[in-house]
């Protein structure tokens, strides 16, 4: 081993220099505020992500448990929120409260949930674990992108509790309904609130972005070359780059919305307007003033899904990344294809920008625009295809260890495939005239970002847990865990495919007074089912989390027999990562190598 | 570490992984039998899109089949305990090669497929031509009716005799949508307030209605009946309840349901009083 | 893995705790409601002495129940005129004309066209009725079962079962019986789905899953929803409806109501609810009435509150009972219908040699007459001088407000939406007897000083065609040209 270099205390933002590793630090006692709550340190960050994330998945699970309840059995007795909320109509929900639970139900999932945990808990904690380095580059602005989200958090609670109840204009917030206070309940106050919230959520992303592509570029360990670096990595730094290209077009956008509904700018108002008997363009209500609305709504729907529409695989590409990581590691198996892994999501991000206008098949966009992103859109389920082709290239001729990591990752691939192909037929202009906002897009979408993503964050608990906390999870319980939550997820989703092609539109309180709907009651009602035992089956992960922090088997370094860096430090790694001088030989994934005996070869290790 | 006996785990999970092609499948073979599939088709382009719909439905179901049952193979196969080590292999080229231009040629073909109908829906050069190609009866330019979307209301507005949409004796018809059968109709899709959708499943037809936008749209119902109107973007609270009903009339009904409208409109009211 | 493993106690508490969350109650429930008393009569000034006796309110809650029942079980009470006239309001279904019920019965043929063929195949098992007419959905359920019955008794005969005293059952005897009972459901149940009518239950549960998130479970236009609404939700309680089709600020008749329910209140929250059926939408009006005259009654009663006679008497509930039916019943002489072929817009009225829109246009502003534009303005846009009124208290301009109290603007009568309909018979009828409940006056109350009309129908027929030509483009064209003073 190396002697350590002789003084970093002189590099600017506490940068060090690639490679350089604090073998003994000097150690300064720093009290518990600062260690756990406004802590510098990746990992604890990254932990505080993970805990933050958890507790909104289920606050965004009761929601779409309310919803499920209203769509099984319409206008009965909601347990728990009727009591609450309607004593005076019978403990009923009024149809407004519906559109601000499945806004919410969004807006949760979507920016408190799976962006935090993929990115925010994960990406700060594997960046520099996997890439050998000390810390991130600028361990304050990590500091301040986690308590960024504080106020986001705090504005989407108080849209709760607004005036007039939650935002309810969708998590898209199409203007008029979302930009003129009259137009809904939930557009009073709330969507104020809402607005603000997207925009704290975005400062955040936007400092974490900015370090983890500054991390990955300055701070690799000797010998980490790029093509060297866990596809992981790959992932997140192709990610950060796509938040760091599309956010600015957001928070814009969501600026843009805010100076509509407070000083009544119009830009995405048009002119002449009156909802709900209250004039949106101000110039009718009042001659005197000076404002006339001369703005468009469609302006909004390609900014937001500007955004939108990359942010959709800045939630699925981490995702990919650990994956292909987890998979690799727990099948024994080099991954199939390391270059075109990264290519096809290089693919898919460069795609991901040019895609957006399917959203707005159905708009009122120019139909010639169409037909140009209709394309770019089903060419962008190549690289989608390759990446599932590599994986089972993988896996084939493998030893899978089935463990719970590796099922959660393997059932990542086998619901991504579903969510995957299922996107085809929303590409395909024609077909979506039909299915655009029906079920077959709620199942579509679900399938990429819940059967994918929250399997893949289940997948990277259970697989980085041990590093985290220094125990492993329990495997009976994670495999009973993974039984129920691959069956009841299946069983809320795919009949929804169906629905869909019965034409079922999503937002829909009560579907089922129309004609064409009212034979979809029963099957909605076995869908609620499943997604009451869904959600009731957490209980098991919950248990085996908290239990397992504190009275799981303890582990070493290396308990999975990995090849990636992160798994040559102490479990859970002290602050500085890395107690020893590193040196990067080979990429992650040689494993069955016949350089050694064992069927693994650490990338440190000197053959 | 693995908690379960291995090999109660491996039949297990592979249960649970081949259930996922195998269910899958078969629930879409049985939809249409417990009515969960495509509602009636009434128009022309709707065959069309549900064809195309079943060619992607073709294509995805093989690929699905295929990739879920490689994985499952592997499941099953590959978590047998074996003493021997993985293959070590980093990938292969030419395999690369080929499922990335398959897939590329597939999904062309998929992409290039869909243009003409898109075209016929879409493009207003096509709006409102008859079998033959022929302009029908009404134009983008000389639509048949108006409909105004507004929270929460469908209303169909028919032009006076004149042809006039601005007239005084317009015929407005709330909820209720006349339209004449086997007759390319073009109307003028229009919104008082926010966004709506007016779609009507039987048709295959959705459209946004804009608030400042005026979107040509049109179809040829094949079929006399009723259909529901269903508002496809979400408007409010009241969302749910935006309801319409398209009635598809024979072409003579149609007229004469139209004159009755505008005689109705000179009605005096001696109809309300009590008997 | 030993037996008292962690890991084990853990298995047995997660799984407990999912038992649990997964045996919690699933089964919906239909709430059951009660009637509040108004808060707007508790909170009136005059009924102080009344909103601070407990007594006299359970007294009232009492009497009201007793006439109009729950929302879970509603009902009137038959007084003894009705049954003298054997006039009996629970079924609403008495009150509809031929032509209304000729109408009903096609509209349910309809309607249950899918279920009636199901039932005359035998496909019991399709039928599918609508989740709100529990009357019909419990009445079906009880043949359902006495079916199950009979196919289980053939069933226990077909497996060589015994009766009590060791006999071996009847197969063909239960044969028999079950398929007499089916040819029962086949040849009856077709013709009931035609002639549903719901019962004021099924109206009440319709009412409850449609109406009262906005209307309130009293119907006090104070639902969840209702404050957000602009404008609010009606309050029937008052007995004041605005769209109506009579003089005389008289109750509407039963079609006013349908149409409202059928056609909705245009540019405000009140949808059409024709995706329900004829027969629902006409129960849906006999429980609205429901809800009005039991309003009424209330506050009539609690303004009888005298405390010198025991607080709220019998008495004088049903004398409020008894005249507000009497109200209702009488709306039908009430409706203003023109005599003859209505006037067209082009021509001349009788007396002058101005058209109809001319000679209205003149009206419009004439301030001796009907001046119309004090409140819709010179520019028709419902920003007239009237439309806003001096707030004694602040002394600034505000909107002038409605028998509610909330503040209202004339219609702009540019925008061509017309509430109640925009035929010249509803626009005239608008004119002839003002909108009940607001500031728009009756032009027929107008007169000279022998208590002569100011305003012949004549007039009343040119203000309306002139009104009605505001919204079309040439007008609208000419009214900006004659602004700019061409």
């Amino acid at each position: 081993m190396n002697p350590p270099p002789s003084s970093t205390e002189s590099l600017p933002l506490g940068l060090a220099p690639a490679g350089t590793v604090h073998v003994h630090h000097d150690h300064h006692e720093v009290g518990f505020i600062r260690k756990y709550i406004f802590s510098t340190d990746h990992k604890v960050i990254g932990i505080q992500f993970m805990f933050t994330g958890l507790v909104f998945l289920v606050l965004g699970g009761l929601l779409a448990m309310a919803i499920r309840w209203q769509l099984a059995y319409p206008w009965t007795e909601m347990p728990v929120v009727g009591k609450m909320l309607f004593p005076e109509t019978g403990r009923v929900i009024s149809p407004e409260f519906y559109t601000s639970l499945f806004t919410m139900h969004g807006t949760v999932m979507i920016f408190f949930v799976i962006i935090p945990l993929l990115t925010g808990a994960f990406g700060n904690f594997l960046i520099p674990l996997m890439i050998g380095a000390p810390d991130m580059a600028f361990p304050k602005l990590n500091m301040f992108g986690y308590w960024a989200m504080a106020p986001a958090m705090f504005f989407l609670l108080l849209g709760f509790g607004a005036e007039g109840g939650g935002p309810a204009a969708g998590w898209t917030a199409y203007p008029p309904l979302s930009t003129v206070l009259e137009a809904a309940p939930g557009s009073m106050s709330g969507q104020t609130f809402w607005l603000l919230a997207l925009t704290w959520v975005g400062i955040s992303s936007m400092m974490g972005a900015v370090n983890y592509v500054t991390t990955i570029a300055k701070m690799r360990a000797p010998g980490m070359t790029i093509f060297r670096m866990p596809l992981s990595i790959w992932a997140l730094l192709i990610s950060a780059i796509l938040q760091l290209f599309a956010l600015p077009v957001l928070t814009a956008a969501s600026f843009m919305q805010l100076f509509d509904r407070v000083l009544h700018t119009g830009f995405f108002t048009p002119p002449d307007i009156i909802i709900n008997n209250a004039s949106a363009d101000y110039s009718v209500a009042d001659p005197e003033a000076a404002s006339a609305a001369g703005g468009h709504p469609l302006l909004w729907q390609h900014l937001f899904w500007f955004y939108s529409h990359p942010a959709v695989y800045i939630m699925v590409l981490p995702a990919m990344g650990f994956a292909s990581d987890i998979i690799s590691v727990h099948a024994r198996k080099p991954v199939f294809g390391y270059k075109p892994m990264v290519y096809s999501m290089a693919g898919i991000a460069g795609l991901g920008f040019i895609v957006w206008g399917h959203h707005m098949f159905t708009s009122g966009m120019n139909p010639t625009v169409g037909m140009v992103f209709m394309v770019s859109t089903v060419m962008i389920a190549l690289p989608s295809a390759i990446k599932v082709f590599n994986w089972i290239g993988t896996l084939w001729g493998s030893r899978i260890r089935l463990t719970t990591p590796m099922l959660y990752a393997m059932g990542f691939v086998s619901m991504f495939i579903i969510g995957g192909l299922s996107g085809i037929w929303m590409a395909a202009t024609p077909v979506d005239v039909y299915i655009h906002d029906t079920y077959i897009v709620v199942a579509h979408f679900h399938y990429v970002v819940f059967a994918g993503s929250v399997f893949a964050i289940f997948a990277a608990i259970y697989h980085w847990f041990p590093k985290m906390f220094g125990r492993l999870m329990n495997e009976t319980i994670g495999k009973i865990h993974f039984f129920g939550t691959f069956l009841f997820t299946n069983g809320v989703f795919y009949m929804m495919h169906q629905l869909g092609v019965a034409g079922l539109m999503r937002r829909t309180a009560d579907p089922y007074s129309y004609e064409t709907y009212a034979h979809l009651q029963p099957l909605n009602e076995a869908i609620s089912m499943f997604a009451f035992a869904l959600f009731a089956w957490q209980v098991f992960f919950v248990w085996n989390f908290f239990h397992s922090m504190f009275w799981g088997k303890r582990i070493g370094r290396n308990p999975w027999q990995a090849n990636s860096l992160e798994w040559d430090t102490p479990s859970p790694p002290g602050h500085g990562n890395f107690d020893h001088q590193l040196e990067v030989f080979r990429g992650p994934y040689e494993y069955a190598s016949p350089q050694v005996e064992e069927d693994y070869l650490p990338q440190t290790r000197k053959v | 570490m693995t908690g379960f006996p291995a090999y109660v785990a491996r039949v297990l999970f592979t249960v649970l992984f081949v259930l996922v092609p195998i269910l899958g499948v078969w629930t879409f073979v049985t939809a249409d039998d417990y009515g969960w599939w495509f509602p009636q088709n009434v128009s022309t382009f709707g065959p069309k899109i549900d064809a195309l719909f079943d060619l992607i439905l073709w294509m995805v179901a093989f690929t699905f089949v295929l990739t879920e049952g490689a994985l499952v193979w592997c499941v099953y196969w590959y978590s047998k305990p074996r003493t021997s080590k993985a293959v070590f292999s980093h990938g292969n080229h030419k395999l690369e090669m080929v499922w990335t231009a398959v897939p590329a040629v597939l999904l062309l073909v998929i992409a290039f497929a869909q243009m003409g109908t898109w075209a016929e829906i879409k493009f207003t050069a096509n709006m409102g031509l008859d079998e033959n190609g022929e302009p029908g009866q009404y134009t983008v330019e000389a639509p048949m009716m108006e409909i105004y979307a507004s929270q929460f209301d469908w209303r169909a507005r028919y032009p006076d005799r004149d042809g006039n949409f601005n007239g005084i004796d317009v015929v407005e018809s709330p909820y209720d949508i006349y339209v004449p059968v086997d007759t390319p109709v073009v109307f003028h899709l229009k919104s008082r307030d926010v966004l709506h959708a007016f779609f009507v499943p039987q048709f295959r037809l959705k459209q946004d209605a804009v608030p400042g936008m005026t979107i040509p749209v049109w179809f040829n119902a094949q079929e006399v009946g009723s259909y529901d109107l269903i508002c496809a973007e979400l408007c409010g609270w009241g969302h749910y309840k935006m309801a319409g009903r398209v009635h598809v009339l024979p072409k003579d009904e149609y007229e004469a349901w139209l004159e009755g409208q505008r005689e109705a409109l000179y009605a005096n009211g001696s109809a309300d009083l009590a008997e | 893995m030993t037996p008292m493993s962690p890991t084990r106690a853990t298995l047995i508490v997660a799984a407990a705790s999912l038992g649990t969350l997964l045996g919690c109650k699933l089964e919906p429930e239909t709430p059951e409601l009660r009637y509040s008393l108004s808060d707007k009569v508790l909170n009136d000034p005059d009924g102080e002495e009344y909103a601070s006796d407990s007594i006299a309110q359970d007294q009232l809650r009492g009497a009201l129940e007793m006439l109009f029942g729950t929302p879970s079980n509603p009902g009137f009470l038959l007084t003894e005129d009705m049954l003298d006239e054997g006039f009996d309001p629970n079924f609403g279904s008495d009150e509809l004309s031929e032509a209304e019920w000729e109408a009903l019965i096609a509209d349910n043929s309809d309607r249950f066209a899918d279920d009636i063929a199901h039932i005359e195949a035998g496909e019991f098992d399709d039928v599918r009725l609508p989740r709100e007419a529990l009357s019909l959905l419990s009445y079906w359920e009880e043949t359902m079962d006495e079916i199950a019955d009979l196919e289980q008794a053939l069933a226990d005969a077909e497996a060589g079962g015994e009766d009590e005293d060791g006999d071996p059952l009847d197969a063909e005897g239960a044969q028999a019986d079950l398929d007499e009972a089916i040819a029962a459901v086949k040849a009856d149940w077709p013709e009931e789905l035609r002639n549903y009518y719901p019962s004021l239950r099924d109206s009440s549960e319709m009412f409850r899953t449609q109406c009262i998130h906005c209307h309130g479970v009293e119907g006090g236009g104070n639902g969840p929803t209702a404050e957000y609404l602009k404008p609010l939700p009606r309050d029937y309680r008052n007995g004041i409806f605005k769209f109506t089709s009579v003089a005389n600020k008289a109750r509407p008749t039963r079609s006013d109501l349908f149409r409202v329910l059928a056609r909705g209140i245009y540019t405000t929250s009140m949808p059409s609810f024709r995706r329900f059926s004829d027969a629902q939408l006409h129960g849906l009006v006999d429980y609205v009435r429901l809800l009005s005259i039991r309003g009424r009654v209330e506050i009539l009663g609690a303004l009888d509150y005298d405390i010198d006679s025991g607080g709220i008497t019998m008495e004088s509930v049903l004398t409020a009972y008894a005249d507000e039916w009497e109200e209702w019943l009488g709306a039908g002489e009430n409706v203003i219908a023109y005599e003859g072929d209505v006037p067209a817009p082009d021509d001349i009225v009788p007396g002058t040699n101005r058209t109809m829109i001319e000679h209205g246009r003149e009206l419009f502003k004439d301030e001796s007459s009907a001046n119309c534009a004090s409140c819709h303005g010179t520019n028709y846009r419902g920003n007239g001088p009237s439309s806003k009124e001096r707030d004694p208290e602040t002394g600034e301009m505000v909107q002038i407000t409605d028998d509610w109290g909330n503040p209202i603007e004339p219609r702009d009568l540019t925008r061509g939406i017309f509430r109640f309909g925009r035929r010249p018979i509803d626009v005239f009828r608008r004119v002839h007897a003002g909108i009940n409940g607001t500031p728009m006056p009756a032009q027929t109350t107008l007169t000279d000083a022998e208590g002569n009309r100011l305003l012949s129908d004549d007039d009343l027929w040119a203000i309306t065609h002139f009104v009605r030509s505001l919204s079309t483009h040439e007008q609208v064209v000419a009214t900006q040209d004659e602004e700019a003073g061409h």
